[in-house]
């Protein structure tokens, strides 16, 4: 018997290997029990809050029984981009991104405490809903933030969708934030990064004379203009927004330096808005060709910018150079800054696109009310149309505010994306 | 009223953790630290020591494992067994039929010799005395043991078990649809009835040991309220399989009592296993990948569940026939007939509980692990075979480890079942309020994660230590165990639902691959209880602590006929020798024996028919002439 009975402890070997496992588990409850919980956040939830614009609207609301969204649909659809919906069918809402936030896990009581909070944006709805009707119906993005606090004051990008009504179809790309999903061709508003690469590394750049008739050669391929410039300084090119000249200065500076630059300001890189990824954007990095690299430099090529990457860019030319990450968050401590480019870089800028407010677009008089600095884009995209855009800041220290607009295929800058720009911008400094 | 119905829930699952951990920490130092003294049937003397014989089945023998250690010269390792049979008769065996063996001057063979009180049993010429021990004095012995559950109560045990209960079925009160209330609490309290039934059957056979039903039935009490919470509409059905589960546990114990009667059905429930999967194999068709289901009637049932049952009844072996090469093939090739009718049936995750199963009976009966080194390679080529034959168990190994990077499909019921786990935290939700239920197969497959979503961490891991104390009992009971058959068995099982168990916890949480097996006694599944209640019959049949265990007649009062009227009555001491028999042999019974009135006559023509004449002269002489 005792010969069996010795045997016995095979049993044994098989509960030793079930501890174990048992221990194996608990280790990697301990470890990683907590993203497995929030992995199904929606059905671990036992969380009950709302997400509120800065001026206390409920743009969401949502308990263990009820997910709610703004009672007026064109809140919905103008903030969807803002909010995203409880499906994750747009990715980069604040419902998708904060959603774990607001589950408190803990592995004592796993997802039961129930967790009651609400979390107050900076965006301004109201100031969405006009940003979003004055887009009429064109597909396109609108950014605006304080370059002072980083707070994002409106983030809207059309076609939307209602998210209250999840049955019906929406129009196409409308889950896409094209603010900060997506990154387009950049047209001249890629001049502002010529710009300052060329005050930083083309001596005396500012006191030198550029003389444009209307075409330049490089190897027998031709950068044109639609008119003829003749002789300009630094600034008067940037106000004519002179191809020929800024394509002149990416040649002359090379390819490294520009995409150096490209790069430093953070225009080739992912950003996060409070954890949401943000498009990475182009630029020819490997070995081109000087026709190839004038064309990068006025924007064209293969350039693409991501209109929130452009949006970092002017808010920091606004701040002296010192860039205060965007954020979505009112009052948000963690929010960083961080010097993007010298501050006399960011001064002589900001002094220029002021110049080409008033040189190119009329000044006051076509933007009464706003000390605009600011720069258009007609970007080619090769079917014969052009995405427009503007972009700047106030010079305001009552409206600090730092601004992308952006029209799909919308034709002229200045005429289209620059109108919609001066409504929105009045709206925003008047509320 | 909000805040009161809150609070009552926080204090329930308080509530529901300290029992649990009081119940399982009773049962545990009950089973743990209470004294298993070990029975005394008899005493060998050799020389001036005195050897005391503790079970039914012995090894005499030098070697260190021998249950009765004579370490002189000639004696070998293993060199005879003494073997005591449900009527008190006693028979010596040379089980290797190496020779060398004598009882009274007669050579014994590997088919046994009968021994009585005052026999010498020759060991290559070592004399040792033979000695019977009278019903009186192994009545007075057996008063002196330990009674089971003196120290550790088993009423106030069951007590707690049924607050448990009451706990739990509150939670369920909290979160359960108004129509299906009635049921879930009918299904508790008839949980609660059977086993207080249960418990008074035992008190007026006058046992006292209840820690494994107690333990059966706290998993249970969790396997009642998966079902409370997932199929609330199937509580009848569950209530009086749980009821019909605990009638086989009782019946099979009872039949477990007679060892011979156990013994001799080895062969007809062999073939009716292998019949079972038979049908199996032919009639059913395809369900959810394995084909392990049969319905008859409208209920469907799996034959392998029951197979389980027989395939310990069939492994497990008493001891004087382990020695038998024949035995093992015979085993090894029902084995792999069972295994391999599994793997038509397309249900690996049971071929591999049978497995290890088989691993541990072949170990335990021929101790050799080359043996079970070349099982588990042989396994292991047929395992690739498999993998490569049937592609779908290729795919659940190959998101085995990787089940977050496909949670829409192969990763779909694990990552699940690991996100509502943790969720629950330690506490869990509350009975009947977690989502995991209605998850695919949640009741069965991923059991242990809807016990941890809805009762939390701690309680599953009680219900995991729960089975590892009864495999630490089945372990210690063998060691004090009447017979090999008992030991072997109790082991066999505990090796099948600690195997099933881990396949279960541990494939829904992603640490071993997913095979769908269940969690015994809390996954829901008819058949599974019933086979789960009936494996826990055999770790009954090896508590051989005093007056514990109801699947063990009584040591002391083993020979009173009034005890059990199926069991054969012998003679308990050996019969006056009639007339013909040996000179020698005759002088010594009359001498040695006083001889006792009850002597049947059954019983002398049985031990006379072993004493063949021609045996006894001539190789006796040749034992005495090698000393």
């Amino acid at each position: 018997m005792k010969k069996i009975t010795n045997r016995a402890v095979s049993v044994l070997l098989i509960a030793a290997l079930v501890i174990v496992g048992v221990l194996t588990y608990v280790i990697r409850y301990v470890d990683e029990g907590e993203d497995w919980a929030l992995y199904f956040s929606r059905l671990n939830t036992e969380a009950t809050g709302q997400i509120l614009d800065r001026n206390g609207l409920v743009l969401a609301s949502f308990s263990p029984t009820e997910n709610l969204f703004a009672e007026d649909r064109a809140t919905r659809i103008a903030n969807y981009h803002v909010t995203g919906d409880y499906w994750g069918r747009s990715g980069t809402g604040v419902l998708s991104a904060f959603w774990q936030n607001m589950r408190s896990f803990s592995h004592i009581y796993g997802t039961t405490r129930s967790n009651t909070g609400s979390l107050q944006l900076s965006i301004d709805a109201r100031l969405n809903n006009a940003a979003y009707n004055s887009l009429i119906g064109q597909k396109g993005a609108i950014l605006i933030c304080n370059y002072k606090t980083g707070e994002m004051l409106c983030m809207v990008s059309a076609p939307s969708v209602d998210p209250a009504d999840p049955d019906t179809e929406p129009e196409d790309g409308a889950f896409l934030n094209r603010g900060l999903s997506a990154a387009f061709v950049p047209g001249s508003i890629f001049k502002l990064i010529t710009a300052a690469a060329a005050i930083e590394n083309l001596d005396g750049v500012q006191n030198r004379t550029f003389y444009c008739e209307g075409v330049t050669d490089f190897a027998g391929v031709e950068v044109t203009c639609p008119f003829e410039h003749y002789s300009q300084t630094f600034e008067q090119a940037l106000a004519n927004s002179c191809n020929v000249a800024f394509s002149r200065m990416a040649v002359q500076m090379g390819q490294d330096t520009m995409v150096k630059y490209v790069k430093d300001y953070g225009f080739l890189d992912s950003h996060e808005l409070n954890g949401i990824p943000t498009a990475a954007g182009a630029y020819p990095t490997d070995f081109v060709g000087d026709p190839e690299l004038g064309w990068s430099g006025i924007g064209q090529s293969v350039d693409l910018v991501c209109p929130f990457s452009m949006l970092r860019y002017v808010s920091a030319i606004a701040n002296g150079g010192v860039l205060v990450e965007p954020t979505l968050l009112l009052d948000d401590e963690e929010n960083k800054s961080s010097r993007l480019m010298e501050a006399s870089t960011a001064e002589t800028l900001a002094r220029m696109m002021s110049f080409n407010v008033a040189y190119s677009y009329g000044g006051s008089e076509s933007f009464p009310g706003l000390a605009l600095c600011a720069k258009t884009g007609t970007a080619e995209i090769g079917d014969g149309t052009s995405h427009a855009w503007f972009t700047g800041f106030l010079n305001d220290e009552a409206h600090p505010y730092a601004f992308v607009f952006l029209v799909e295929r919308g034709g002229g800058g200045l005429t289209v994306a620059g109108r919609i720009a001066y409504n929105v911008l009045h709206t925003a400094v008047r509320s | 009223m909000e805040v009161f119905s809150q609070y009552m829930l926080t204090t329930s699952k308080f509530a529901l953790i300290l029992l649990s951990l009081a119940i399982l920490i009773r049962c545990l130092r009950s089973m743990l630290q209470e004294r298993y003294e070990p029975e005394t049937w008899a005493y060998i003397k050799s020389g001036r020591e005195t050897l005391p014989v503790n079970h039914w089945e012995n090894i005499i023998g030098s070697s260190r494992s021998a249950d009765l250690l004579i370490q002189k010269p000639g004696v070998r390792r293993v060199h005879a067994v003494l073997t005591r049979d449900d009527a008190g008769q006693w028979r010596v065996y040379d089980v290797f039929g190496r020779g060398g063996v004598w009882a009274n001057g007669t050579k014994v063979g590997g088919k046994g010799e009968c021994v009585f009180d005052g026999d010498v049993i020759n060991l290559q010429g070592n004399m040792l005395r033979f000695q019977d021990l009278p019903q009186d004095k192994r009545i007075r012995l057996d008063a002196s043991r330990t009674i089971a559950g003196k120290r550790f109560s088993p009423a106030v045990t069951l007590l707690e078990l049924s607050i448990f209960q009451l706990f739990l079925l509150m939670q369920h009160a909290f979160f359960a649809r108004a129509e299906y209330l009635a049921p879930i609490a009918l299904g508790f309290f008839a949980l609660m009835m059977l086993q207080w039934s249960c418990y008074n059957a035992m008190r007026i056979m006058g046992r006292s040991g209840f820690e494994v039903e107690t333990l059966a039935f706290y998993l249970s009490t969790l396997g009642m309220s998966v079902v409370a919470t997932s199929t609330p509409g199937d509580m009848y059905k569950q209530i009086l399989l749980t009821i019909a589960a605990v009638a086989l546990f009782l019946l099979s114990g009872w039949w477990l009592r007679n060892l011979k009667r156990t013994a001799a059905v080895r062969l007809p429930i062999a073939v009716g296993a292998l019949l079972l999967l038979t049908v199996n194999v032919v009639a059913s068709d395809a369900v959810l990948g394995a084909r392990n289901w049969l319905e008859i009637g409208g209920f469907s049932f799996q034959p392998s569940e029951l197979v389980k049952v027989a395939y310990v009844y069939v492994g497990a072996s008493t001891l004087e026939k382990l020695f038998r090469r024949r035995n093992l093939f015979g085993f090894i090739a029902f084995s792999a007939i069972c295994v391999m009718a599994l793997a038509l049936i397309g249900d690996f995750g049971t071929a591999l509980v049978f497995f290890v199963s088989f691993l541990v009976i072949s170990f335990m009966r021929s101790g050799s692990i080359a043996t079970v080194f070349l099982a588990v390679s042989g396994a292991g080529l047929a395992g690739f075979l498999a993998v490569s034959v049937r592609p779908y168990i290729a795919q659940r190994f190959a998101s085995w480890g990787h089940v977050w990077e496909d949670v829409f499909d192969t990763g779909y019921q694990q990552t699940r079942a690991m996100s509502a786990a943790a969720a629950g935290g330690l506490f869990g939700k509350g009975a009947g309020s977690g989502w995991l239920k209605d998850i695919f197969a949640a009741n069965t497959d991923l059991v242990f994660a809807v016990i941890c979503e809805e009762l939390g961490l701690i309680i599953g891991l009680c219900a995991i230590l729960a089975m590892l104390t009864l495999a630490f009992f089945a372990v210690r009971s063998a060691r004090n165990g009447r017979s090999a058959y008992y030991a072997i068995a109790a082991c066999a099982s505990m090796s099948i639902l600690l195997t099933q168990l881990a396949l279960n916890v541990f494939g829904s949480l992603d640490i071993l691959p997913f095979t769908g097996v269940t969690f015994p006694f809390v996954s829901r599944g008819g058949t599974s209880l019933l086979s789960c209640w009936m494996l826990m019959a055999f770790i009954k049949g090896a508590d051989n602590r005093k007056d514990a265990s109801f699947a063990v007649r009584p040591g002391g009062r083993l020979r009173s006929v009034v005890d059990d009227p199926l069991g054969p009555r012998m003679a308990e001491k050996r019969p006056k020798l009639s007339k013909g028999k040996t000179p020698a042999a005759k002088g010594k019974a009359a001498g040695k024996n006083t001889a006792p009135a009850k002597n049947t006559a059954a019983a002398k023509d049985k031990a006379a028919a072993k004493n063949t004449p021609a045996a006894k002269g001539g190789k006796a002489k040749g034992g005495r002439a090698a000393k």
